[in-house]
Order: structure tokens, then C-alpha cells, then sequence
């Protein structure tokens, strides 16, 4: 009897504190969704300056690659905080947060773009060429549609990343899922059932993340045997 | 009129030199296969013609002008001179009419429904029209093969160059491609096809080249080429062709 009533009385507060939850998923959405376009859109940029063959392009590409994987998440958040209005440049929490995050994911995102670029047959770019197709027709029309498709896997795993990363912005006083877990936390001592509900909350995101990317991978293979 | 030209062609691959200076100028109409033994450069020698490989040295001419090597002219040259690949090389991500109308919507900039007309024009000449929604990946080599030649057409080209275009058929296939290209000749496209099917080029063919080692050892009437061959090497090739 015991358990079961402080069984009831976990979940009892869990639900209670659900709806405090909501400027937190609200802010959690908002970041994942800006820093997965961001990423998503540098991804493209830094695979159309690799391409171009320019070499101060190439070169730029190449070191925000490796200085992006190279260095942890919570620093680069705490570089675009901290250090960038030492240096001059003001922006506000949430959009400094974006950036960092975006830029973050932009690099994973162009590695995994490059992958999906290279698994294309040479055919298919030559033949591109030889109908008279520039370079970036090519890419925009022939390249990047059919590397998307093999991409949306690997995508798919780094925009489940990039939700629960979002947590990371808490640091730099975002307060998003995971700042309002720990603050109703510490304000209810109730501590178990909070961080459950934070728990259950990236489950319902990510989950359904991973359902609709599910649903776009099958709509993509419409023109494979 | 000479269509296109090319005079002393070199293309080298690191060391190996590929292309030995190769002369050559197809005039309007003409249909002219190139043979060889895999190796003699015949399909870098193709390919040189559309930029697809960088020349070494030497001069492709276009419409009696030289084409300078920067994009904008490559460019504009290969709006005019399709090319059909041996591995058909079709656009997967796209249906046959979107295939065939691919160039003239994208490099053209032709209208959708125009582009599309035309397309489907295309699509009839090579009786490709009843798969016109369907996917590459969805239809045979050779149906492939046909959608890859009617999307050169559509663009109206003064010349196609054929690279092997029935190599990867299976033998069945082969003759459907055939006929398609048959027809085109008969209407007085201007071809360049490098080719195995000695048969196909005897009968088509205007003039017949044979590159061996990245010269043109031989060329002249398919007449001339395959009855009367002068060059040993080309009657030693002929004669391993014979069987097959």
C-alpha cells in the first residue's frame, strides 16, 4: 500500500508541474528548430565553398570544420556569451545561443552532406555538365536532391542531437526545458518528479522528430526500384 | 560545313599519353564511328570533344571558332553538342519527362509547359512516351539508353557524341538503342559514335576512324575501313571482331 501511494504521489506531482514545463518546451522547440535550419542552410554553404574551389574558401571551410568538431559544445557556447561582447559584438542571450548552436551543428551537417555528396555517381554530374548545366544548376537540380535523400538518415540522427544539445543553452541562462527543470527543482525540492517530466518531455520531441523523418525517408524513395 | 573540329589533340592521364595528336572535322550530316581496341583513347578523345577531360594542347573548333578554355564558352559549347553515355547516366532523381526536359528547362530557361511539349515530342521519336512518369531506376538499360538519347535531342544539338551507348546492354537491348540512332542518322543528325558494333557502324557510318595507341591509324569509307583495310594493326582488330 505504501508503494503504491508513493507511486501515485510521484506522478501526482509529475503532472502537476507539467504545465510549468511549457515556456521551457516552447524555448527548447524554438532552439532546435532555428539551429537545425541554421545548421542545416551552413551545411549547404560550407559544401558550395568546398565546391567552388576557390582556395581562401576552401580553407575557411575546412578550419570552421575542424575548429567546430574540435572543441566542445559548452565552450563554443560559452565563446559566443562571453567573448564575443569583449570583442565587440553584442547580441542577445537567445540569439547568441542560436548562432552557437547553429554553428555547431553546420559543421557536423556539412561532413555528413559531403558524405551524401560523394556516394552520387560521376555520371550523374557529368552528364549534368554535358547538357550545358553550370556548376551550381548542377548541384541545385541534379547533386544535391538525390545526397539529400541519402543524407536524411545521418540528418535525422544529427537533428535528434541538436534537440537534446539544445539543453546545453541553459548554461548561458536560456531558460529553456532543462533551466526550468532545475529551478523547479531546487524551488520544490521535489526533484525526481520534475527531472521525469523533463526526461519525458525530449522523449515526445525527439520521438516525434524521429517518426516525421521516418515518414520523409519512405516519401523520398519514390523513385527507387 | 564543318560542325566540329579538332586539331592536334593531346590529352595525357599523369605519364600516360592518352591522345597523340589527333586531327579530325565532322561536317553537318555526317555520322562518323570510331573504333579501336579499349585503350586507344577513343572514349578520352569523345570526351575531349565536350570538355568532360581537359585537353593538353591542341584546338577544338566549334562552328569554325576555336572554344576558348574558360567556363562561359565550354558552356555554351555543350548546350549544342549533346552526349549519350554508355552508362545511360540518366538523372535519378527525376521522371523520363523530367529528364528529357531537364536542359531546356534549366539551361534554357524554357517555360515548364513548353519544355514539357517538347519533351514529349522527344519522347514519341524514341517511343519512350508511355513511360514518361516513370523513374529511371524503374525501367530497362535500353529504355534508359532511349530517355538518355531523347534528352539530348530535346535540346536540339547540332551534334551528339554516342560513348559506347549499347556497351553496359544486355545483347537483347542492344538493338532497340540501335534503331533509335538509326533513324536519327537517316534524319540527318550529325553524329560522332564510338563503338563495338562493327555491323551498326558499317552500316551508318559516313566515314569510320581507327585510333590505335592515340593516333588515328587509319580512317576513310566504311568501305575502305572494313573491306580493304591497309593498316595492320586495324586488320588484326577487324579479324578479332569477325566472331563476334
Amino acid at each position: 500500500m505504501e508503494l503504491l501511494h508513493s507511486i501515485a504521489e510521484f506522478f501526482e506531482i509529475a503532472f502537476k508541474n507539467l504545465p510549468n514545463f511549457l515556456p521551457g518546451i516552447i524555448a527548447t522547440l524554438l532552439l532546435s528548430i532555428l539551429s537545425i535550419v541554421g545548421g542545416t542552410l551552413i551545411g549547404i554553404l560550407v559544401n558550395l565553398m568546398k565546391m567552388a574551389k576557390v582556395r581562401p574558401l576552401v580553407l575557411l571551410a575546412d578550419i570552421y570544420v575542424v575548429i567546430v568538431r574540435g572543441t566542445p559544445l559548452l565552450l563554443q557556447l560559452f565563446f559566443m556569451f562571453y567573448c564575443l561582447p569583449r570583442m565587440g559584438i553584442n547580441l542577445d542571450r537567445f540569439t547568441s545561443a542560436v548562432l552557437g548552436l547553429s554553428f555547431h551543428n553546420g559543421a557536423y551537417i556539412s561532413e555528413i552532406f559531403r558524405g551524401a555528396i560523394l556516394s552520387i555517381p560521376k555520371g550523374q554530374s557529368e552528364a549534368a555538365k554535358a547538357i550545358g548545366m553550370t556548376k551550381l544548376q548542377s548541384f541545385r537540380h541534379v547533386i544535391f536532391p538525390q545526397a539529400f535523400k541519402n543524407a536524411v538518415p545521418a540528418l535525422g540522427n544529427q537533428f535528434l542531437l541538436a534537440i537534446k544539445d539544445s539543453s546545453l543553452a541553459s548554461v548561458i541562462t536560456i531558460t529553456e526545458t532543462m533551466m526550468l527543470a532545475r529551478q523547479l527543482a531546487t524551488a520544490t525540492f521535489s526533484i525526481f518528479p520534475i527531472y521525469f517530466d523533463a526526461a519525458c518531455i525530449y522523449m515526445v520531441l525527439t520521438y516525434t522528430l524521429s517518426f516525421l523523418l521516418k515518414k520523409l525517408e519512405k516519401r523520398l524513395r519514390v523513385n527507387e526500384r | 560545313m564543318k560542325v566540329l573540329e579538332t586539331k592536334n589533340l593531346h590529352k595525357k592521364f599523369h605519364k600516360l599519353e592518352v591522345l597523340k595528336g589527333i586531327d579530325f572535322s565532322i561536317e553537318q550530316g555526317q555520322v562518323i564511328s570510331i573504333i579501336g581496341s579499349s585503350g586507344s583513347g577513343k572514349s578520352t578523345f569523345l570526351r575531349c570533344l565536350n570538355f568532360l577531360e581537359k585537353k593538353d594542347k591542341g584546338d577544338i573548333i566549334y562552328q569554325s571558332k576555336k572554344v576558348e578554355n574558360k567556363a562561359s564558352s565550354i558552356t555554351e559549347l555543350r548546350k549544342h553538342v549533346g552526349m549519350v553515355f554508355q552508362s545511360f547516366n540518366l538523372f535519378q532523381n527525376m521522371t523520363v519527362l523530367d529528364n528529357v526536359a531537364s536542359g531546356l528547362r534549366i539551361v534554357n530557361k524554357m517555360e515548364k509547359t513548353k519544355a514539357e511539349e517538347t519533351a514529349k515530342e522527344v519522347l514519341e521519336k524514341v517511343g519512350m512516351l508511355d513511360k514518361a512518369n516513370e523513374y529511371p531506376a524503374r525501367i530497362s538499360g535500353g529504355q534508359q539508353q532511349r530517355v538518355a538519347i531523347a534528352r539530348a535531342l530535346a535540346m536540339s544539338p547540332d551534334v551528339v557524341l554516342f560513348d559506347e551507348p549499347t556497351s553496359a546492354l544486355d545483347p537483347e537491348l542492344v538493338a532497340e538503342v540501335l534503331s533509335v540512332m538509326q533513324d536519327m542518322a537517316k534524319e540527318g543528325m550529325t553524329m560522332v559514335i564510338v563503338t563495338h558494333e562493327m555491323g551498326f557502324a558499317k552500316e551508318v557510318s559516313d566515314r569510320v576512324i581507327f585510333l590505335h595507341e592515340g593516333k588515328i591509324a587509319e580512317e576513310g569509307t566504311p568501305e575502305e575501313v572494313f573491306e580493304h583495310p591497309q593498316n595492320e594493326r586495324l586488320q588484326s582488330f577487324l579479324n578479332s571482331m569477325t566472331f563476334s
